[in-house]
């Protein structure tokens, strides 16, 4: 299954801020974050298909999956 | 310290002491007491009985990091009931420093006079503001400070709040030449119009900061404080807040569906990406504006920029969240130099970036521009600074604007409008702006830090996440802390206490200062109460009950009877 990353802030800077990963298993949020070299304690938010997500859920195919660093209000 | 009573009827200024029963109170909570005390509140806003507050918060003055906002305070135009609005820039630390507890500006002069309040420590005076009439505020700050000196504070009004709109706010200078730190909110710029008040220049202060009854605990505490917020992923250095400014959450509000965008009507804008603090960082950088500077002396947070133009002209700063919002996608513009040259009307003429965009919103959904059109949206801002029909419509706020045109999707709780989080899919700020004796202000309680607590499409727990967040809103606005510094202080109320009792020495208990937040809330429900303000006042409006919001198609659904109830465990 197909899935649309994005990265946002000062996470992997140097990372392109878009990829698309194919993944043949499924898997939760933690385990893409792993697959990424991310850790989740630089990851404040996560969005998947515009909905707040956490690391146990899973991530459903062809979805839009967001990271986010802390951030607070405006 | 001491309380500055301006007379503008006989142009008198008294020094007077503290009342005892006013000296644990300072910022929102003395804007409160002396409001609820002090004037009839079912007075006019824009008469004379109406009273204009100034006012450092309890830690103004003393050093603390981030925490040298001014409140500015009244009975709003605009809601009908209690307003505080704060600032950051040097007039909290300089009035704190000068032992100054607030200004009181009372009466009003003879119609078409205007002056100037010039404060010092060993006099002052009020002078003819004659010269400066009609100008903005970037123009009455540059004029004042070649007067009275480039270090000096300057707070005004621009051609907004002499026309005596309602969605005008106060201008306050800070460091340097910075400009246009605002006290936005509530059209307090209107009252102090009306009360012929053009501006108030304060010199700076010399010396060390208040002394303390512990200089010890207060600094032990502070230093632990701004350690804190260094140490913050959020805030410090490498944080997001630090990096992108206020802006780092446009990606995330918009992708959470709670975006303002086209009137209200959406909560996603789709070209967002060209309004994200990550492209606000590179294109400010790129162009050699400022990033990571600060609005207030000695904030470790740093999270102002200064937004340059292609040829790397300064255009604005701050350019912030909600303005970007406001002006930005709910308008319908994709391009942060059009959002940019907007906000730099409004902070000149002295306008809410919130009320302001948000009655453009409503114009715009009448037939006045196209959303996108930066060219129509201009004409119609500009005509709020030249005083034609139209413009002091749109310069009323949101709500005049709705009813004139015969627009009734308003989005306004208690007659002010909405800021950066469409209720719908942000229900906590949805409960804060439809109970906040503020009105819709998200600074009273905001929810979006506390997504993960409580779902923010959700109903459950809504109520109980904003009346916390109210509570310790009325902390931070009555100690002039920013509103970004307050995690050390959740996570550690203590620091706080030790904080107050190293300068007051007064010897409070956590407790003690939960009572003391609690009471600026009572306090400022009561004026309302007794300004006759009702439930259906505060109510969010009918249609963001009934249409629903995309991407969720999510309605505000709170019931009234969560929002009846939730001051009743205050």
């Amino acid at each position: 299954m197909a899935v649309d990353i994005e990265l946002y802030g000062q996470i992997l800077p140097d990372a392109p801020r878009r990829q698309t990963l194919e993944l043949e298993d499924s898997t939760t949020v933690r385990g893409l974050i792993a697959r990424l070299d991310l850790t989740s304690e630089e990851i404040g938010l996560i969005t998947i298909n515009n909905v707040q997500s956490e690391l146990d859920d899973m991530v459903p195919s062809d979805c839009r999956i967001c990271f986010f660093p802390y951030v607070s209000g405006g | 310290m001491r309380l500055l009573r301006v007379d503008m009827q006989t142009q008198q200024v008294k020094w007077e002491p503290v009342r005892p029963v006013y000296e644990h109170l300072g910022g929102r909570a003395l804007v409160a007491r002396l409001l609820l005390e002090e004037i009839p509140p079912t007075c006019d806003a824009l008469g004379s009985e109406n009273k204009l507050i100034f006012a450092p918060g309890l830690l103004g003055g003393a050093g603390v990091t981030a925490a040298g906002r001014l409140s500015v305070g009244g009975k709003s135009p605009l809601t009908g009931g209690v307003k505080e609005a704060n600032a950051g820039g040097t007039a909290g630390d300089a009035l704190g420093r000068l032992g100054v507890k607030a200004v009181v500006v009372e009466g009003q002069a003879r119609q078409g006079e205007g002056y100037l309040l010039h404060i010092r420590l060993d006099s002052t005076d009020l002078q003819s503001a004659e010269k400066y009439k009609g100008l903005g505020t970037y123009a009455t700050s540059d004029r004042l400070q070649e007067q009275y000196g480039e270090d000096c504070t300057v707070i005004s009004i621009g051609q907004a709040g002499e026309y005596l709109m309602r969605g005008a706010g106060v201008s306050v200078t800070g460091e340097k030449d910075q400009r246009s730190n605002h006290a936005a909110r509530g059209g307090l710029g209107a009252v102090m119009g009306s009360k012929g008040l053009k501006a108030i220049v304060i010199d700076k202060p010399l010396g060390r900061a208040i002394s303390c009854v512990d200089e010890g605990l207060l600094r032990s505490a502070a230093r632990t404080f701004a350690q804190k917020l260094i140490n913050d992923p959020k805030l410090g250095t490498q944080g997001s807040q630090h990096l992108y400014g206020t802006a780092s959450i446009v990606a995330a509000v918009n992708e959470l569906g709670s975006f303002p965008t086209h009137n209200f009507s959406r909560g996603s804008f789709n070209d967002a990406e060209n309004l994200r603090g990550e492209h606000l960082r590179e294109v400010t950088l790129s162009r050699g504006g400022q990033t990571g500077t600060r609005c207030m002396p000695g904030c470790v947070i740093a999270c102002r920029n200064v937004f340059a133009d292609e040829t790397g002209r300064p255009v604005v700063g701050t350019l912030q969240y909600e303005t970007i919002a406001l002006l930005g996608s709910n308008l319908g513009l994709n391009s942060l130099d059009d959002v940019a040259r907007l906000n730099y009307l409004c902070n000149d003429f002295g306008l809410d970036t919130i009320e302001t965009g948000a009655a453009l919103g409503v114009a715009i959904e009448a037939g006045l521009a196209r959303f996108g059109d930066l060219e129509g949206i201009l004409s119609l801002l500009k005509q709020v600074g030249e005083g034609s029909v139209l413009g002091r419509v749109i310069g009323n706020g949101v709500v005049a604007t709705g009813r004139e045109l015969g627009i009734h999707r308003i989005p306004a709780a208690l007659g002010q409008a909405m800021p950066g989080y469409d209720p719908r899919s942000l229900k906590g700020n949805g409960v804060t702006y439809a109970t906040s004796p503020q009105g819709a202000d998200h600074t009273a309680g905001n929810a979006f830090g506390a997504r993960k607590e409580v779902n923010p499409l959700g109903v459950q727990g809504q109520k109980e996440l904003s009346l916390k967040l109210q509570i310790i809103a009325a902390m931070l606005d009555s100690t002039g802390l920013c509103l970004f510094a307050r995690p050390p202080i959740l996570a550690d109320p203590q620091l706080m206490v030790d904080m107050l009792n190293g300068i007051y020495g007064w010897n409070w208990t956590r407790e003690d200062l939960d009572h003391f937040n609690r009471d600026v809330l009572r306090t400022e429900l009561e004026f309302n109460r007794q300004a006759g303000i009702t439930s259906a006042d505060y109510r969010i409006p009918a249609y963001m009950r009934e249409e629903p919001l995309p991407p969720h198609n999510s309605v505000f659904d709170v019931p009234d009877s969560e929002l009846d109830s939730i001051f009743k465990e205050l």
